[in-house]
């Protein structure tokens, strides 16, 4: 302890993107920590499905869209575990940090709101990416998928984690019981992928179902990466990045709205 | 300094609930006081102190913390806050937990590091350093707490109950450090249910009783206006019977 009396002392300058860096680093170190379950296990489910779907009964499956069936899944897949990871882990480390109350220590340090908002999301965002490249790296020897548009997939990967990051910030701050969040993901975003054409074209489909198709905002998701690997989706490019970028900005808004207020995180 | 060190004007708060915890209450915090904050439970104290810290959402009034509002990123950063119930970061250590503090309080790594081992030897958590915060027992939960509250050298310390469930001689130790530091300037507010602990330490002493400063005054001032030989029978006069003596309220100064 210094000698120095605290009132002589000049004012400690706030330093908020020092808070914001570390709770950026807390958020990577807590997906490092249960590293086996938040990144292994979801890319060894997705493999699994590449291997099984694709490998094992995609020869007798005809190419869609010029595409062995193998490659064609391949993007929708990552897709999904890219959206499912981002939003688990930040509907549960948001969760937990409610629950436990160390929220407490985040919500009365120096930093603006949208520091702490975005400072939760980021191991979400490290996840996902770890998640995504893995997946990539394995999936392209394996089956032979292509990156045929890079630059759109830099564009609509930040869309894609943006926007699920959101919605696991909203649950995970709504949330009463670990169940809601888990509900959310295997009611909503889990089917609504499926749906969203992970397995199939949904030209196939044929009216009604199409047409159905286009209304599930998760489509869009899947075209939006087929079309960053493959060159090719059901919609336009353009027409899946900008829904994506406004159910990004949508949710966004919200979760901001919750950190700016403290509604649902202070009593 | 002329500025108080808190300064509040009729805070309300009503919880979502419809529970009136606090009720238009004012006060004011000199800097460099060591200020006592007495009451039963249910009376307002944590709500109090978790408005200050920005951890509530108050539904009234103003609260001012050296002159600065009290979310501003400066006022915050001034704060330093040891809840009543134990919350720490359960995927984080001992020493991490310390670090990581020091971080979102906007401390450099060397920094933090070097308080953290500091604020370590205090609380003698040497022993315990590299252990996660759900293996450490009650009483070492409640040192680390303290330890956090304090590693960012806050000029406003809020402690709410920090005894309860201590040993002895942390206690006294604890009594030690905090007076060492109020020696050095800082501001302290503190919450506890042992008066003798209030008498010992607090220069000033509130009482607070269903949301509303009842009295407030150095030991010995409550002692004398209230014709007692005691804190305690203070204590029993003034916010022990304001349960059933909301009627007598013009009788009790504020
Ligand atoms: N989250 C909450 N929702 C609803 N009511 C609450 C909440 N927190 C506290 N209260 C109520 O507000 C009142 C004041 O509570 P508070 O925790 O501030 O008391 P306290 O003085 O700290 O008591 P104690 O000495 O027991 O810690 C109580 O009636 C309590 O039931
Ligand atoms: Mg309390």
């Amino acid at each position: 302890m210094t000698g120095r009396a605290y009132a002589e002392q000049p004012f400690e300058a706030p330093e908020p993107w020092r808070g914001f860096l570390w709770l950026s680093l807390r958020e990577c170190h807590r997906v490092l920590r249960l590293w086996t379950q938040t990144t292994l296990a979801p890319i060894v489910s997705s493999l699994l499905f590449i291997i099984v779907f694709g490998l094992s009964l995609g020869g007798r499956i005809s190419e869609i869209h010029g595409y062995p069936y193998e490659i064609f899944i391949v993007p929708g897949l990552i897709a999904m575990a890219m959206a499912q990871a981002v939003y688990s882990n930040n509907a549960s480390t948001i969760f937990q940090a409610r629950n436990d109350r160390y929220i407490d220590d985040v919500l009365a340090a120096p930093m603006y709101a949208w520091q702490m908002n975005l400072g939760f999301n980021v191991g979400g965002y490290f996840r996902a990416l770890m998640i995504g490249g893995a997946l990539t790296a394995l999936a392209a020897p394996l089956t032979g998928a292509p990156i045929e548009r890079p630059l759109y997939l830099l564009v609509v990967v930040p869309l894609l984690l943006v926007g699920f990051g959101a919605l696991g910030t909203i649950v995970g701050i709504y949330a009463h019981t670990f169940d809601h969040i888990q509900f959310v993901n295997n009611i909503v975003i889990l089917p609504l992928t499926f749906l969203g054409g992970v397995f199939y074209s949904v030209e196939n489909l044929g009216a009604p179902w199409e047409e159905a198709s286009h209304a599930n905002p998760l489509f869009y998701v899947v075209s939006a990466l087929r079309y960053g690997f493959l060159a090719d989706a059901d919609v336009s490019p353009w027409l899946s990045a900008a829904v994506l970028a406004v159910i990004a900005s949508v949710l966004v808004v919200w979760a901001q709205y919750l950190f700016s207020t403290g509604r649902r995180l202070k009593p | 300094m002329a500025e108080a060190a808190l300064s509040i004007r009729g805070l309300a708060k009503r919880y979502d609930d419809g529970t009136l915890a606090l009720g238009g209450l004012d006060l004011e915090v000199p800097a460099g006081s060591f200020f006592g904050l007495l009451g039963p439970n249910g009376a307002g104290k944590t709500t109090l102190i978790s408005a200050v810290c920005n951890l509530l959402r108050p539904t009234g009034g103003e609260i001012r913390v050296f002159g600065l509002p009290n979310s501003s990123l400066a006022a915050r950063r001034m704060i330093g806050i040891a809840e009543q119930e134990p919350n720490l970061d359960r995927f984080l250590t001992v020493r991490e937990t310390l670090i990581y503090h020091g971080g979102y309080y906007g401390m450099t790594r060397a920094e933090s590091a070097r308080r953290a081992d500091e604020m370590i030897d205090v609380f003698d958590l040497r022993a315990k350093a590299d252990v996660r915060a759900p293996k450490l027992s009650g009483g070492q939960k409640r040192r680390l707490l303290l330890a956090r509250a304090l590693l960012h050298e806050p000029r406003l310390v809020i402690l709410d109950e920090p005894t309860a469930g201590v040993d002895l001689e942390l206690r006294h130790e604890l009594w030690r450090y905090i007076r060492r530091l109020h020696e050095q300037g800082t501001t302290i507010v503190l919450t506890t249910h042992y008066l003798e602990e209030a008498e010992a330490l607090c220069e000033e002493i509130a009482l607070i009783s269903g949301g509303r400063i009842v009295a407030r005054d150095t030991a010995d001032g409550l002692k004398r206006r209230y014709e007692a030989q005691t804190l305690e029978e203070v204590y029993l006069k003034t916010v022990a019977t304001g349960r059933l003596a909301a009627a007598r309220e013009e009788e009790v100064p504020a």
